[in-house]
């Protein structure tokens, strides 16, 4: 039988087919069913959040920062409560990394502020002397893709039911409502009433003005999105 | 044209041959870049500030290792399947119209896959997840591509002399179908022009632009189920296959033991997939999979010291042929290599060890010793084999290639020797706590201290490019200054000029 | 039952099935050469090392069609 599975090659790659596909069959597919509820307290992202989690991807954060705290001492410590697996129920794609060049970032709204992170990404050595990690001063004249972020969310509401527009239980009994705009430019209003808040907080004046004709910087975004990393 | 003998025709192996080395020039150049960034930020900017976005770490470091994965890697596997495959199935391309037409389209397309990985990386589309950044359109090219690859595969297996199918091929068709298959499931996504918002507007935003199908610890299960296999089927067992061929082939010694070959490919096709588990060691996944990656990391060493152990003693009682072949000690040492990384790996899988490596150099270091000492090594080894049967010359420098082989192992050894010492250091000091039970120091402490390991970590990738640059050297002076052979003198041993 | 224990069920068959499979290919490998009609796996070997097109196949088509 083994001998004769050698000398023809489809079924002998069907044989190896099912030694690979075992593994994943098992771990993988089951747990499915039971994983990503979503924890009491996580919500969607606004509009403006995902444009600046974009910013975040596209600059490839994750290359040096984790979003994900150990269940250990000294990393609950430095960076907050351990990770839950629900936090992440509207992570698409997940940005957990595999490299700590710089810190964790999954709580860095609880001890960032806007204007922390205004300052260090013009020039982190400035803020963290000895730091290794570059300036991304770019971010302060591109503008982000607020588009892109709105055909996002209206495809996770559609595919994977993403409660936008609905309420969500928060810890303390309250519910809070994430919105999203019926159309394009419902959607970038949106989202420059939020960058509006945040370039409130901000010092650099080009970003105040482009915040004030309508435009938003992709630094604008990302600090959204950074405060909402809870 | 009719009354030439039929021989083996390696036009395509030649094209990839060509990939393999410009695409590892690149792959390791921005490698080396990336180490002096870590090691100097002002490097971020060495074309000028105006550039800085596309010349900062961040964006660079997608492009350096799915360069060297997909590009030099994946390059020197296509050019030993063409090469290889038809040798051993005793069958030539020539033969085929049909294959030699799939072969070059394989080629083609490959390329223009390549161009527009570099040009997206660089202007930032990318989906984040490690080794599967390309967005959907690519990764519909990529797929197109590899199902090329099949087609040649077993195309030549039908038309084949040889009934039986040597351990190379079955080595080959798991690469093919393995990666098939973790790719396919990974990059499940979902582009987001078809969404339309109430307002009855579509294709908005970046046409491009897709969204995983998998959320949160999901998309982390998938995705490290595929990158820790994408690692065994793109970094182990096409280069077994191509151990297997190479250093029997060039040393003159049949495999020590056949069986062994045979019985170690099954433990790894099924101990393998097992692994993935253990990128997510502490991590929101179920602990019974974390337990489970732990457990089959460390079975895992029987396999790979299987095939390991079975390469070191086909040379047994052929010991001077690895001092006197520059060629038989790239293979040697990356025979050895692999058993030092496949005893690593399952050391840092092992939970309490995982703790400390987990997030540091050390698993940058554990990777370079098996990429750069192994896969490097063995690809390269591949190629000088080839190059005489390819180009029916003698390879050009003998000598050049000693030095290069101890240029490079020099700069393996500084590797991870640094990289060792400086991730147990941060993972130390990253956990220490003082008296009180406060944290000892502040994240920005165990940056600065590293900043030796990554300054000798740097030269060790300078040498290793270096030696590189050497080998792309001594291949072109092979194809076109080499002393031409005849075909006796391509049986085993490889013909080397001084 | 739920799911986790099918899983769990369906784990432990599909392996205890693989090991015994992979035993007896070890029994069979190492026990083929020596029967009547059986293969010896280390010529095999030869496959690689005598590759010329006009080499002789180790095992050809033909031979198997004979059988």
């Amino acid at each position: 039988m083994f001998h004769w599975l050698e000398k023809h090659p489809f079924f002998f790659a069907v044989g190896v087919f099912v030694v690979i596909a075992f593994a994943g069959l098992i771990e993988i597919l089951p747990n499915f069913a039971q994983a990503s509820r979503p924890v009491i307290g996580t919500t969607p992202y606004s509009t403006l959040e995902l444009a600046g989690r974009h910013v975040y991807i596209k600059n490839s954060c994750n290359a040096c920062h984790s979003q994900l705290i150990r269940p250990f001492k000294s990393e609950t410590d430095r960076y907050g409560h351990y990770s839950l697996s629900g936090e992440y129920a509207y992570d698409r794609p997940f940005l957990w990394g595999s490299k700590r060049t710089g810190p964790d970032l999954m709580r860095v709204g609880n001890y960032r502020t806007t204007d922390w992170h205004e300052n260090h990404m013009k020039n982190p050595s400035a803020v963290v002397p000895g730091s290794i990690m570059p300036g991304y001063p770019w971010l302060f004249t591109n503008k982000a893709d607020v588009d892109t972020a709105y055909a996002e969310q209206l495809t996770v509401a559609q595919f994977f039911s993403v409660p936008y527009n609905k309420p969500v239980p928060m810890k303390d009994g309250s519910t809070k409502t994430v919105k999203m705009g019926n159309s394009v430019a419902e959607a970038n209003a949106l989202a420059l009433a939020e960058a509006k808040v945040i370039a409130a907080d901000m010092k650099d004046q080009d970003v105040k003005d482009a915040v004030a004709r309508g435009e938003i910087p992709e630094i604008v975004a990302l600090i959204a999105y950074m405060n909402s990393l809870k | 044209m009719e009354n030439r003998p039929l021989e083996y025709d390696y036009t395509v192996a030649k094209m990839f041959m060509f990939t393999t080395i410009v695409l590892g020039i690149v792959g390791m150049l921005v490698g080396v870049i990336l180490a002096f960034q870590l090691a100097f930020p002002s490097v971020n900017t060495f074309l000028g500030s105006g550039l800085a976005e596309f010349t900062n770490f961040s964006r660079l470091r997608p492009l350096h290792t799915d360069a060297v994965i997909f590009g030099f890697t994946l390059s020197g596997i296509f050019a030993t399947w063409y090469y290889v495959g038809q040798r051993v199935l005793k069958v030539s391309m020539a033969e085929s119209g049909f294959l030699m037409f799939i072969g070059k389209l394989h080629f083609v397309l490959y390329v223009i896959g390549v161009a527009a990985v570099v040009v997206s990386l660089l202007a930032g589309v990318t989906t984040s997840k490690e080794y599967a950044e390309f967005e959907w359109p690519i990764d519909i090219a990529i797929v197109i591509v590899w199902v090329l690859f099949g087609m040649s595969i077993f195309g030549l297996i039908g038309i084949r002399r040889e009934k039986a199918l040597y351990i190379s091929v079955w080595y080959y068709i798991a690469t093919f179908l393995g990666v098939a298959m973790l790719y396919l499931f990974n990059n499940m996504e979902i582009p987001t022009m078809l969404a339309a918002s109430p307002a009855g507007e579509s294709g908005i935003g970046a046409w491009y632009h897709s969204v995983s199908m998998y959320a949160g610890t999901n998309d982390a299960l998938v995705q490290w189920w595929y990158g820790h296999n994408a690692v065994a089927f793109g970094f182990t067992v096409p280069i077994v296959a191509m151990i297997y061929y190479f250093l029997p082939k060039e040393s003159g010694q049949a495999i020590y033991s056949y069986k062994l070959s045979l019985l170690s490919f099954w433990g790894l096709m099924f101990v393998y997939l097992w692994a993935g588990g253990h990128h997510l060691l502490f991590s929101t996944v179920p602990d019974w999979m974390q337990t489970m990656g732990s457990i089959f990391s460390v079975v895992l060493i029987l396999p790979s010291w299987g095939s390991a152990i079975n390469m070191l003693l086909t040379m047994k009682g052929e010991w001077q042929q690895v001092a006197a072949s520059p060629l038989i000690k790239f293979m040697v040492l990356g025979s050895t290599f692999y058993m030092f990384s496949t005893l690593e790996g399952p050391i840092q899988a092992i939970k309490s060890v995982n703790a400390i490596a987990h997030f540091t150099d050390w698993i940058v270091g554990h990777v370079h010793d098996g990429v750069l000492g192994w896969v490097g090594f063995m690809i390269m080894a591949a190629l000088y084999h080839m190059a005489p049967r390819v180009f029916k010359r003698e390879i050009y420098s003998k000598s050049l290639m000693a030095t290069q082989f101890w240029i490079q192992t020099l700069g393996v050894v500084l590797y991870f020797t640094s990289m060792w010492i400086a991730g147990i250091t941060q993972g130390m000091m990253w956990r220490a706590h003082d008296e009180f039970g406060n944290l000892a120091y502040s994240f920005i402490d165990t940056v600065t201290v590293l900043h030796p390991y990554y300054t000798i970590r740097g030269i060790g990738g300078l040498l290793y490019l270096i030696g590189f640059l050497m080998f792309a050297y001594n291949i072109y002076k092979t194809m076109t200054a080499g002393r031409k052979v005849e075909e006796s003198e391509l049986q085993n041993a490889s013909p080397m000029g001084a | 039952m739920d799911i986790a224990e099918i899983q769990a069920y369906g784990y432990f068959g599909l392996t205890a099935f693989l090991v015994f499979v992979l035993y007896s290919y070890i029994y069979h490998l190492y026990s083929t050469d020596k029967k009547e009609g059986g293969h010896d796996y280390e010529n095999y070997s030869n496959i690689a090392l005598k590759d010329d097109i006009e080499d002789t196949p180790v095992s050809t088509i033909s031979d198997d069609k004979e059988k």
